[in-house]
């Protein structure tokens, strides 16, 4: 009978820890599958008030209601593909929260609508970062066919060498103009319009030099 | 009425004279203009990108502006919609920036002399030119849903660019031949020469002018469907030459004249202009019509004096259109005006003809100034000032009487001759006045004022024997055309 020599440094202590690890990192793992999860649905990440007037328009969008009954919510677009990954997206998400908390009040319809255009400039370029990775989690390019004629063809011929945030921006939140198109002038001008303050207060509410007025959120 | 510095009659060396001033008052060139700018200036390379996706989103746009002239030379999308970011209206679409309206500005990178003519023409300032009148009408009688559907449909509108980028929908889309552009430009070039084609020819047909020109308040296109020069138009289309690069009246088309031929075509020696207003020496769409002047300004904007208003000096201030002040450069006089729409009937007809005709035109729109313009609106007037109407508009029905009387009416009947259609200038003109002024506006005025109603009647309309005597004759029957009594008659 041949008897394997066992390492001395191979306890019965060493083996019980390296299991103990195995098991605990297996776990952690799950949890952070679970976390994730759980963190990039659009219960969680409305329980911020603020984002629930960023998901307002969201909800009238086909990305809530499609005829196919596929629905994205929050994670599916914002929040990347593979454990590790999702996780660092929620952990660099956490400066909104820490902006929530400490940050002007964006649970104010006039903040959150004054900050919104610098909101969707950085969203943009996230998605660019990543070529649009999480659009393509359900969407491939070679299967658009679309309602419309030529559709497929567009997206086969003219789509070439582009990212799909390269021309579908506007899909789902409220509309704002491109990053160098933005004019914030004109932008404050119709905040200030839309919720019927004196024109120059816009400019003051973002310095921060006035409180914005007291707007109870009309939420759907 | 003024008459003209220099009328040219009677003298052939002071009638040439006063055409050399004619050509140089009306223009600067004879034909249409070629466009100067160098071809290197237009084909942008990333145009291409847009024409290979838009001939499969927007085919049927991107197939009109394959058949165009633009095409033909190498002219794509990106030359006319491409924009500088700092735009008000300028949006990235599809990694470009672009603007959705190519206003009279960009066309006149490269169309520089029909873009001048144009900009300070009575189309461009056709907002200007309702403002005043707005309020009464669209507001009172309709509302805003009009205002953007109707009135500034061929008016045009102030389109308005969203804080969001995109356009305020009440302002556009709009093709109004006045509008006034986010760039500050006034009018649209598409309004006659509709995209993505931009044709000569759509242009030169009637019917791009009588998208607007219809209607009440401008009956031009049933008028000239009913004249001579439209049965000669719709029966010789073909030979009219639309198409043509040069298209001058007598020499590239002799079967009959579009409303562009004589409002601002060229014809003979008299040269084409983009200021379509330039020729008209009357007002027709005035309760009582009036010559008008000319006044070109300094900075090549305009503005129409009635020929009863004095006449500023040149180098005096004067008031513009839009309300603010004006150096005048020159004023033309409605003779002048009228020499220069003349020379366009010289092509076809005799000196004669032409002026004969000009002759039973005037004498119409004077019988309707005597003889129901003016004494209608002396009675309205005094009707106003003894208290008896409520200053407001159209809340007293004989308000709409009055209005449809000059406006609808009265306006037919005048347009209708200026345009040679014997139909509207009476049946659908003047009959309509004169059955209006005696059968509904008086007696609405009578029960309005009561027992200052024979006064002010006898004062503007029985004491004016010329034109209402027949009044006088209540027995004089006619029975051939079924009035009067039995005894009239045979038995």
């Amino acid at each position: 009978m041949i008897k394997f020599a066992v390492p001395a440094i191979i306890t019965r202590r060493v083996v019980t820890a390296l299991v103990v690890a195995f098991g605990s990192g297996v776990v952690f793992m799950l949890m952070l599958i679970e976390f994730d999860h759980l963190t990039s649905t659009e219960e969680f990440c409305t329980t911020c008030h603020s984002m629930e007037l960023t998901a307002s328009p969201y909800r009238e969008s086909s990305h809530f209601m499609p005829t196919s009954g596929v629905r994205a919510t929050c994670g599916d677009c914002h929040v990347s593909e593979g454990v590790l990954s999702a996780t660092l997206d929620h952990i660099m998400g956490t400066k909104d929260l820490f902006k929530q908390l400490f940050g002007p009040d964006y649970d104010n319809p006039v903040v959150s609508s004054l900050h919104l255009p610098d909101a969707a400039f950085s969203a943009r370029q996230w998605f660019r970062d990543r070529d649009s990775a999480t659009c393509s989690r359900c969407h491939v390019r070679e299967a658009i066919a679309g309602s419309r004629a030529d559709t497929a063809k567009i997206h086969l011929e003219d789509a070439e060498g582009k990212s799909c945030i390269d021309c579908h921006i506007n899909l789902v939140h409220r509309k704002v103009p491109g990053k160098e198109t933005f004019k914030r002038d004109a932008w404050n001008r119709m905040i200030e319009e839309e919720f019927g303050l004196e024109p120059g207060m816009a400019d003051k509410i973002l310095k921060g030099e006035v409180e914005p007025p007291e707007i109870t959120a009309e939420v759907n | 009425m003024k008459t003209g510095s220099v009328t040219g009659k009677g003298s052939t060396d002071l009638l040439n004279l006063f055409l050399a001033i004619c050509l140089l008052m009306f223009s600067t060139q004879l034909h249409a203009a070629q466009v100067e700018v160098d071809p290197s200036n237009w084909g942008l390379e990333a145009g291409k990108e847009c024409v290979k996706c838009h001939s499969k989103t927007s085919a049927g746009l991107a197939e009109q502006w394959r058949q165009s002239k633009h095409a033909e030379i190498g002219m794509n999308c990106l030359d006319c919609h491409q924009a500088d970011a700092s735009d008000v209206d300028a949006i990235q679409h599809e990694g470009f920036t672009i603007a959705t309206i190519v206003s009279p500005k960009d066309c006149g990178r490269c169309h520089v002399v029909e873009a001048e003519q144009n900009s300070t023409s009575v189309h461009a300032n056709a907002v200007s030119l309702i403002t005043n009148r707005m309020p009464a009408m669209a507001n009172n009688l309709a509302g805003q849903a009009i205002i953007d559907a109707g009135c500034a449909q061929c008016h045009g509108s102030e389109v308005k660019v969203k804080g969001d980028g995109s356009l305020d929908t009440a302002t556009w889309p709009n093709s109004g031949i006045g509008r006034i552009n986010p760039d500050g430009s006034k009018g649209s070039c598409s309004s006659c020469h509709g995209r993505h084609a931009f044709s000569k020819a759509q242009a030169r047909d009637p019917s791009s002018c009588m998208r607007c020109h219809s209607g009440p308040d401008s009956p031009d296109r049933a008028i000239y469907e009913a004249s001579k020069h439209g049965m000669a138009y719709f029966a010789h289309k073909d030979k009219m030459n639309l198409d043509a690069d040069s298209w001058v009246a007598g020499k590239d088309y002799v079967s009959a004249p579009t409303c562009v031929t004589c409002h601002m075509g060229a014809a003979g020696k008299l040269p084409s202009n983009h200021d379509v207003g330039m020729r008209n020496a009357w007002n027709l769409n005035t309760p009582v019509s009036e010559q008008q002047y000319l006044v070109i300004f300094e900075d090549g904007d305009k503005a129409e004096i009635p020929a009863s208003q004095p006449v500023p000096d040149s180098g005096t201030e004067y008031t513009k259109i839009d309300g603010t002040q004006g150096t005048v450069k020159v004023v033309v006089t409605p003779d002048r005006r009228r020499q220069a729409m003349r020379m366009v009937c010289l092509e076809c007809h005799g000196k004669n003809f032409a002026t004969s005709f000009m002759d039973q035109f005037d004498s119409v729109v004077e019988l309707y100034n005597e003889k129901f313009g003016k004494p209608a609106q002396s009675i309205m007037i005094d009707l106003y000032d003894k208290g008896l109407l409520t200053p407001a508009p159209f809340d007293e029905p004989v308000e709409f009487t009055y209005w449809e009387l000059w406006h609808d009416e009265g306006a037919r009947a005048r347009h209708g001759a200026a345009m040679a259609s014997p139909n509207h200038t009476w049946w659908e003109g003047l009959y309509l006045v004169s059955r209006n002024f005696y059968a509904k506006f008086l007696p609405q005025v009578r029960a309005v004022a009561g027992d200052e109603a024979d006064a002010l009647i006898s004062r503007y309309v029985t004491d004016v024997k010329e034109h209402h005597g027949w009044l006088d004759n209540p027995q004089k029957g006619s029975p051939i055309l079924g009035y009067g009594t039995r005894k009239t008659g045979d038995d």
